[in-house]
């Protein structure tokens, strides 16, 4: 099996800054005085990870453990501060709730927007576009603007256009907190159905059945290194039961 | 280079944004995008009423000035606009700035329309069409130059630096006064300062905008071919200023996801 996703000695961190500098003041601390010294937080530190393709992965850890920064790093819209971060196929969207929709426009114009933002191509758009109103079963409020969209439309819209995309890696970050009982079931039902064609996932979540129920393997994050990953069984009781899991190895 | 083919690449998202700008700025307004030519209509009608000739001039050089300051400003907040999809999807960052400037550039070429109307209705002592017209093309490129040099410049500066807006206000105000809107600027320098002219002349126009300015009213009002000095001049802080602004957004375009 090939790699879909590997991390090789990856670091993120974050310059803490209280406010944003101004620039008139940047501008004369770089002429007359050194750069002033800021904080950094790190998020990740010194990651090495491999992910092979069609691998359905789990990620756990409390707040602060640096889970949705290990998903931008992978969807690329954040870059390591160091290390090197390679990503074989194309990455879905690192999907939230209501992630990039535009409260004014319709729920059609938005779909045609976020599509595209997604990489689908106009011919992909035209093509799917009833498939997808229909999978998001809210066809009626269609031409509506989605300011009046309640949270559990805007998911499903969302989810509904993701479903429809065909990425290699797909990322995918508490999407199940929200929406009934059956949006979830459809979200399962695609979720095995990706698993099922070979792609490979990464699912951020903190409900420990969604992730026993769909991963292969469980990864547990913990002050950005990785406390433990196997089988997500053993992994998720661990997390739970952290005083009985065992040191973590150093290296 | 690759910016160019990126944006050729992402055409698509490109379109869907112009037209979602546009969509989001007339969604509420009862008549549209009329209201974009509804404002230099309604200006146009009152000022030529006292002055036929300077309306014209002001009409040629303000439409021009505005598209370049409707791009300033708009580009400023484009990043944190969109932080919704600068963290969550990867694309090209530059198309959300190219993305605002194609939007006003709809807006420029439908308020030009008003202009030429309104040299056709009152035509400058030259006549409303001539040969030069084939020099706005080249104008119109160095303009567009200008807006997405500086555009980029700002997009991304005003990520990193929390005065980047105020800068661009007062810069605003300052250049509109720096531009031969309201005031022809050689007569001026020959009268107020004489001996000083020569050099007043390329300090005045080292100002891209302001030469700019000055060939379009060259080409629509005197209906003469544009000083190629001054659209020399213009063309060469157009590309300096285009090169700082490729590079500060190439610069810190990594960043804009972990800032907004």
């Amino acid at each position: 099996m090939s790699i879909a996703i590997s991390f090789e000695s990856v670091t993120k961190s974050y310059r803490v800054l209280k406010t944003r500098p101004f620039l008139a003041g940047e501008f004369f601390r770089r002429i007359l005085l050194r750069p002033s010294e800021r904080t950094i937080h790190t998020a990740i530190a010194n990651l090495k990870l491999e992910i092979k393709q069609g691998e359905s992965i789990g990620v756990i850890g409390s707040n602060g453990a640096g889970k949705s920064t290990f998903l931008s790093l992978i969807a690329q819209t954040t870059y390591p501060s160091s290390g090197h971060i390679t990503v074989n196929g194309r990455i879905g969207p690192l999907l939230e709730l209501g992630a990039g929709f535009h409260p004014d426009l319709t729920g059609y114009e938005n779909l045609y927007l976020n599509a595209s933002l997604l990489g689908f191509s106009r011919e992909e758009v035209e093509e799917k576009k009833d498939s997808i109103i229909e999978f998001s079963g809210i066809r009626d409020f269609i031409h509506a603007p989605i300011q009046t969209y309640s949270t559990g439309m805007i998911t499903r819209l969302g989810f509904a256009i993701l479903a429809h995309m065909d990425p290699d890696i797909l990322l995918i970050d508490e999407i199940f907190a929200v929406g009934d009982a059956e949006f979830q079931d459809k979200c399962f039902t695609t979720m095995k159905r990706f698993k099922d064609a070979g792609k490979t996932f990464i699912l951020v979540s903190h409900s420990m059945e969604t992730i026993l129920e769909l991963c292969d393997r469980a990864i547990w994050l913990q002050d950005g290194r990785i406390r433990m990953t196997g089988p997500p069984a053993s992994v998720c009781h661990y997390y739970l039961h952290p005083d009985e899991a065992p040191e973590p190895d150093e290296d | 280079m690759q910016t160019l083919t990126d944006l050729y690449r992402y055409r698509f998202i490109l379109t869907n944004l112009v037209s979602k700008n546009l969509k989001a700025m007339y969604r509420n307004m009862a008549l549209g995008f009329l209201w974009t030519l509804l404002n230099p209509i309604i200006f146009v009608t009152v000022l030529s009423f006292v002055w036929t000739h300077f309306t014209a001039r002001l009409l040629i050089t303000l439409i021009p000035y505005n598209f370049f300051v409707y791009c300033l400003t708009g580009c400023v907040s484009v990043i944190p606009g969109n932080a919704n999809l600068v963290k969550r999807v990867a694309f090209p960052r530059q198309i959300l700035p190219v993305s605002v400037i194609l939007t006003h550039l709809i807006h420029f070429f439908a308020q030009f329309g008003i202009v030429i109307c309104y040299l056709i209705i009152m035509p400058p002592p030259n006549g409303w069409i001539s040969w030069a017209w084939i020099w706005l093309p080249v104008v119109l490129v160095v303009h567009l130059g200008l807006c997405m040099g500086v555009g980029l410049l700002v997009s991304a500066l005003n990520v990193v630096y929390r005065d980047v807006t105020y800068i661009v206000e007062s810069t605003i105000t300052i250049l509109f006064w720096l531009c031969p809107i309201l005031y022809l600027p050689e007569p001026m320098f020959a009268e107020k300062f004489p001996e000083w002219g020569d050099v007043l002349h390329y300090i005045y126009y080292s100002n891209p905008l302001a030469g700019i300015l000055d060939s379009y009213t060259n080409i629509l009002f005197y209906g003469s071919r544009p000083s190629f000095e001054i659209l020399g001049i213009a063309l060469i802080g157009t590309l300096i200023i285009g090169a700082i602004g490729v590079r500060a957004f190439w610069i810190h375009e990594k960043e804009f996801a972990d800032l907004v």
